[in-house]
């Protein structure tokens, strides 16, 4: 069960595919799974969560989150009066969003509420902190759309990942894409405890427990003998294939490119013909998975093309949930889509918390 | 004059409470007494009470257009909504400089774009362009603001990279083209890159376009976001404001 596998992440974050992939039902299920614990569970959700309405495409309903009394919960002070439960009011973050300030709560009664907590990374760990400080055993950390930072280490310590069939309706499409999605959270480990390995953390600095990494430092080329060549500043956002293909010439033993900050897909892109056309191999170190944006190609396309990612900080993928309906559209047999997966991903455990099989489903949580 | 009730509030025409709507629509039939009676029974299954075809002709072969009355049955309750989001009054153009003057004391850094294979640049044109929108002129028409605009087509990279070279205290995204949704991924790639690079916390980000909403901003992660009837002037008063309320919040 969802529940047993994510117990020992403390903050544990959901993350979809897409919108619509079932991020909230799996939200709900682990609540429901959790809700006879002796310790409180804290909710918050990174953008908006029981919402009756989807706000991209108004006709479809969303699931409701179903709180038991003493849940605390992350939410705007005017969410929280409009779901007429009683509830103790913790703690005034700083935090404002569009929708209001957030509040920190302990639920009096068991019912229904609006989630909007905190959208930025760092204030989304701050408040999870604050839960598990106000008693809470566990936080979940409800992503939204596609949003992937609060999955960063810096946030979070463990995943589950959404998907369905919202992404296509051919499901061979369906797989390739999650295959892709679950290679990028969990790219290969640059630091081999070797002296290279030491100095690539070094690098791209290390943040210790509950501390950011630092984005703002410069990337940099290291060659086969450790020597490093730092980069312009902004050249993985903005440089083209020819600008790259002078760096590359200029620095003929470089092995490895260490990116602190964000690696947008065209970056990539603009890697591909210089380093395939020099017979090169080069590995893209970056601080964690959430930092890489791809688009249509996976993590193992840039492999092949000798473009090689690996992280330094890695994202705990606990379990994959499938949903197999793309509302207003259409849908796939649910058993047929998970062995395809499990097919393709073998080694994650994958769950359709509605479907009947699914053990959550057959027996009642066990109390703890 | 009838009191008005903020916890039941619904439309009025002639006087408070009488819920009269004007609406328009076309339904694909061809213009016909079946197609007023049509209309009539739809807008009674919308929940207008005595529902009335005030006009109606032939849009084109096989189409007619409509505009009706109708009593609206249901009430909202206003006065719970009023603790909710941004409730921001809006300054004038000099109150806005005055206050940049007193609360930031240096110039606001703006830099904007319509983003991805967006073509359309009207948006942030009015916003930031001295020539603005609606009499008002744009941000870069304030003594106040200095301001970027990078036009359409730019990817998220290209904007970020630059918000970063100018240290801009504020980034606007318009996005006007919506088809499959296209604008809900390009907004949230930029909101990841800009946590990528770790300066979510030093930038505000505002997005703007005609299916853009608050509830959506929040859903993407965006501080604010602006749609239709907003004027250069609204969106200065909440970065000011913003602004501001960070700058007390750190010290």
């Amino acid at each position: 069960m969802l529940s047993e596998l994510t117990a020992s992440s403390k903050r544990l974050a959901l993350v979809g595919l897409a919108k619509n992939t079932g991020k909230t039902v799996a939200l709900a299920a682990l609540l429901r799974e959790l809700k006879d614990r002796d310790r409180p569970i804290g909710v918050t959700s990174v953008g908006r969560d029981g919402e009756e309405h989807d706000v991209i495409d108004a006709r479809i309903e969303k699931p409701s989150v179903h709180l038991s009394a003493g849940s605390l919960v992350a939410t705007t002070d005017s969410l929280l009066r409009a779901s007429g439960i009683p509830y103790e009011p913790l703690e005034e973050t700083a935090v404002r969003t569009p929708l209001g300030r957030v509040l920190i709560a302990r639920l009096r009664e068991t019912g229904t509420v609006e989630v909007a907590g905190p959208s930025v990374a760092a204030d989304v760990r701050s408040t999870s902190d604050a839960m598990l400080a106000h008693g809470a055993e566990q936080v979940l950390i409800d992503g939204a759309v596609d949003r992937r930072a609060a999955s960063s280490p810096d946030v979070a310590d463990g995943l589950v990942m959404s998907t369905g069939s919202v992404l296509s309706d051919d499901i061979s499409e369906i797989v390739l894409q999650t295959r892709d999605a679950i290679d990028l959270v969990r790219l290969p480990n640059a630091d081999d405890g070797s002296a290279a390995g030491h100095r690539l953390r070094e690098l791209v600095g290390n943040p210790g427990d509950g501390e950011a990494s630092d984005a703002s430092r410069a990337s940099m080329l290291v060659c086969e003998d450790l020597q490093s060549v730092a980069l312009p500043p902004r050249f993985v956002l903005t440089s083209d294939a020819e600008q790259i293909a002078q760096v590359l010439d200029a620095n003929p033993t470089v092995r490895w490119l260490t990116i602190p900050g964000a690696v947008p897909d065209r970056f990539l892109r603009s890697l591909v013909h210089p380093v395939h056309h020099r017979r090169r191999e080069l590995v893209v170190v970056v601080s964690d998975p959430t930092k890489v944006f791809l688009w249509k190609r996976g993590p193992e396309w840039y492999r092949r093309q000798g473009i090689h990612l690996q992280t330094l900080n890695d994202i705990q993928l606990e379990a994959l949930t499938v949903n197999p309906v793309a509302p207003q559209s259409h849908c796939f047999d649910s058993a047929r889509l998970r062995a395809l997966l499990r097919e393709a991903i073998p080694d994650v455990p994958i769950f359709d918390v509605l479907d009947p099989d699914y053990p959550g489903l057959r027996q009642p949580a066990p109390a703890v | 004059m009838h009191e008005v009730d903020l916890t039941a509030v619904k439309p009025y025409a002639d006087h408070i409470g009488d819920g009269l709507v004007q609406m328009s629509f076309t339904l694909p039939v061809p213009y016909s007494l079946a197609a007023r009676r049509a209309a009539l029974e739809l807008a009674s299954a919308m929940g207008f009470s005595e529902p009335e075809v005030v006009h109606y002709e032939q849009l084109t072969e096989g189409y007619t257009y409509f505009v009706m009355f109708g009593r609206c049955t249901q009430t909202v309750d206003f006065a719970a909504m009023q603790g909710e989001g941004f409730d921001i009054e809006y300054m004038s153009e000099d109150e806005i400089e005055a206050f940049a003057q007193e609360h930031l004391g240096r110039k606001i850094v703006v830099v904007g774009a319509s983003t991805g294979s967006d073509t359309h640049s009207v948006g942030i044109d009015a916003m930031l362009n001295l020539k603005g929108y609606h009499g008002h002129h744009g941000l870069e028409g304030y003594r106040s603001f200095e301001t970027f605009n990078l036009g359409s087509q730019v990817p998220n990279s290209v904007l970020l990279a630059k918000a970063i070279e100018v240290g801009a205290d504020a980034v606007l995204v318009s996005q006007t083209v919506t088809q499959q949704n296209l604008h809900v991924h390009n907004l949230t790639e930029l909101v990841e890159m800009v946590e990528a690079e770790g300066m979510r916390g030093r930038m505000i980000l505002a997005c703007g376009g005609p299916r853009v909403s608050n509830e959506l901003a929040k859903e993407l992660g965006y501080d604010a976001g602006f749609s239709k009837g907003t004027e250069p002037h609204h969106l200065a008063t909440f970065i000011v404001r913003e602004l501001a309320a960070r700058v007390s919040a750190t010290g």
